[in-house]
């Protein structure tokens, strides 16, 4: 049982990075109804543009800005750009496209990085005592970057002026065009943020996990998982539902075979679908 | 068709053609309002009135024509550009944001606006009380006829020059009609041009100055309140206008 606050953190620790990649899926998925399977890949990306920009910088907490600034501002304007000509068109187009340039970012990543796992040592290596074991302070500024980025987009989402736009626009994007908000903006906002949620959880791991190009691969299916069950474009369902998949694995691991763990996330995903199914989901809602 | 001179238009629209599709809805229509005057546009169900106040808002794609406010064509604008310029929509449908509390409803209205923006949620409220006690309630948990006066809050929330209504009266209680016709007469006060499709006779007669009539698509005629004296007269004008 002495496992049990050490699991605790790291179920944390995943559930946390988790909710950023599945909250970006969720927002994109409120606002434009678009499923973007090419979000496990800007999360690998993230992880890339944190390597390459420390090779540069030399500053870590500096590196994770820029991979963040770069996947958010790059990948969610390529992103729009691919889906924007497939907006009133089948929404098949629009997975189809995702899933297409899923495949060439993880092809182009093995091409120019190589196959190979890219290490980065934590910036802080000090650890402390949690119970009888020592516990890596990296990973619990993990734990607080993921929740202080929950927080400020449950909070913009709340109050700011283009949170709000984005929650009318999600649930009435007619209605919100003929009351003045810049819709076209707001959509790019919407690419923008996503694609930053995915490249800063990428980036935050990549001292925990290492970065390789189908890095994404491991986490898109769980980020699935999590916004099905929190309900498609639910911002905070999605954060709380990806919270509690963490703490289920780590503390299931304590008792039970991973592979069993495996079986009862699915088991839990199930139950949620079916409660859900008996209330109206609601888009990108708090 | 008869009609009656405006010297000074804020609003013009000049020959409007709007399609769904092969479907020639709206067929070449003019029409004007004055600063600050509330114009009704009636006529039997499925004529095009809808169809005309959302190809001024820039709702429907196959449209032709010039929407002239103060002057500056709107018709190659983006449907929030128009909204930013000063052209306000309450559609007849319940539209408000479900997820969303009154007062973050009535907020977006007035976030283009400048200045001081609480004001805004003041005049609301004093327009439809009920909104202030409901105003950390979701909308979409409102009833029909609160969400139509939700609606036309936050439509004059945007401070529009032009406000278009549509159907503001439907399926709502005699006193839910007034509290419309009170604000829709304020707005007109207060400077606000409006052009409301209702088939009310009591709201007509109270906030407009001016009846346009439509039929298949086309203005059939054009009066003032006054020339009816009850709600059979009126209806017998644009029930007969296809005649």
């Amino acid at each position: 049982m002495h496992e049990i606050p050490v699991q605790l953190l790291n179920g944390l620790v995943v559930g946390s990075s988790l909710a950023l990649v599945a909250s970006g899926l969720a927002l994109l998925f409120g606002v434009l109804d678009i499923i973007n399977f090419a979000q496990g890949d800007y999360f690998m990306l993230g992880g890339y543009a944190l390597w390459l920009s420390l090779r540069f910088t030399g500053n870590f907490w500096l590196s994770m800005l820029i991979a963040a600034v770069v996947v958010g501002v790059a990948g969610g304007l390529l992103l729009m750009a691919i889906v924007w000509p497939l907006l009133d068109r089948s929404h098949a187009l629009v997975l189809l496209a995702t899933l297409g340039l899923s495949l060439i970012l993880e092809q182009l990543a093995t091409n120019f990085f190589g196959g190979d796992t890219k290490l980065i040592r934590p910036p802080i290596a000090a650890q402390i005592p949690v119970g009888t074991v020592h516990y890596p302070v990296y990973d619990l500024m993990i734990i607080a970057v993921g929740l202080l980025v929950l927080m400020g987009g449950f909070m913009f989402l709340k109050y700011a002026k283009y949170g709000i736009w984005l929650r009318a626009v999600a649930q009435n994007r007619t209605m919100a065009a003929a009351l003045g908000v810049p819709v076209p903006r707001v959509y790019a906002l919407a690419f923008i943020a996503s694609s930053a949620l995915a490249g800063i959880a990428g980036s935050m791991l990549v001292p925990v996990t290492s970065v390789y190009p189908t890095v994404g691969s491991d986490v898109i299916l769980r980020a699935f998982i999590v916004v099905v069950a929190g309900g498609l474009g639910n911002f905070r369902g999605a954060a709380l539902v990806a919270l509690l998949l963490g703490e289920v694995e780590a503390l299931g691991s304590i008792v039970i075979r991973p592979v069993e763990v495996e079986i009862l996330l699915f088991a839990l995903v199930i139950v949620l679908l079916v409660v859900r199914s008996r209330r109206q989901s609601a888009l990108v809602r708090l | 068709m008869p009609g009656i001179a405006v010297c000074t238009a804020m609003f013009e629209l000049m020959g409007l053609h709007s399609y769904y599709g092969k479907s020639h809805v709206v067929q070449g229509i003019s029409l004007n309002v004055g600063d600050g005057e509330a114009v009704g546009l009636v006529g039997r169900n499925g004529v095009g009135k809808t169809t005309t106040l959302k190809s001024i808002v820039g709702l429907v794609a196959g449209t032709k024509g010039r929407v002239l406010l103060n002057g500056a064509d709107m018709a190659s604008r983006p449907t929030h550009l128009r909204a930013a310029l000063g052209i306000g929509y309450v559609p007849e449908e319940r539209a408000v944001f479900p997820n969303m509390t009154v007062e973050e409803n009535i907020r977006i209205g007035a976030m283009l606006l400048s200045g001081n923006r609480d004001s805004v949620l003041t005049t609301a409220y004093d327009l439809f009380p009920l909104l202030r006690e409901r105003r950390s309630q979701l909308a979409g948990t409102l009833s029909g006829g609160q969400q139509k006066m939700l609606g036309l809050a936050r439509g004059l929330a945007l401070r529009p020059k032009l406000l278009l209504v549509d159907e503001p009266s439907e399926g709502l209680m005699p006193i839910n009609m007034e509290l419309i016709a009170r604000a829709l007469l304020k707005a007109t006060d207060e400077g606000i041009s409006v052009l409301v499709v209702d088939a009310s006779f009591d709201l007509l007669r109270i906030a407009c100055k001016r009846l346009y009539v439509m039929d298949n698509g086309i203005l059939t005629g054009s009066y003032r309140p006054g020339d009816f004296s009850n709600p059979d007269q009126l209806a017998a004008t644009y029930l007969g206008a296809g005649a």
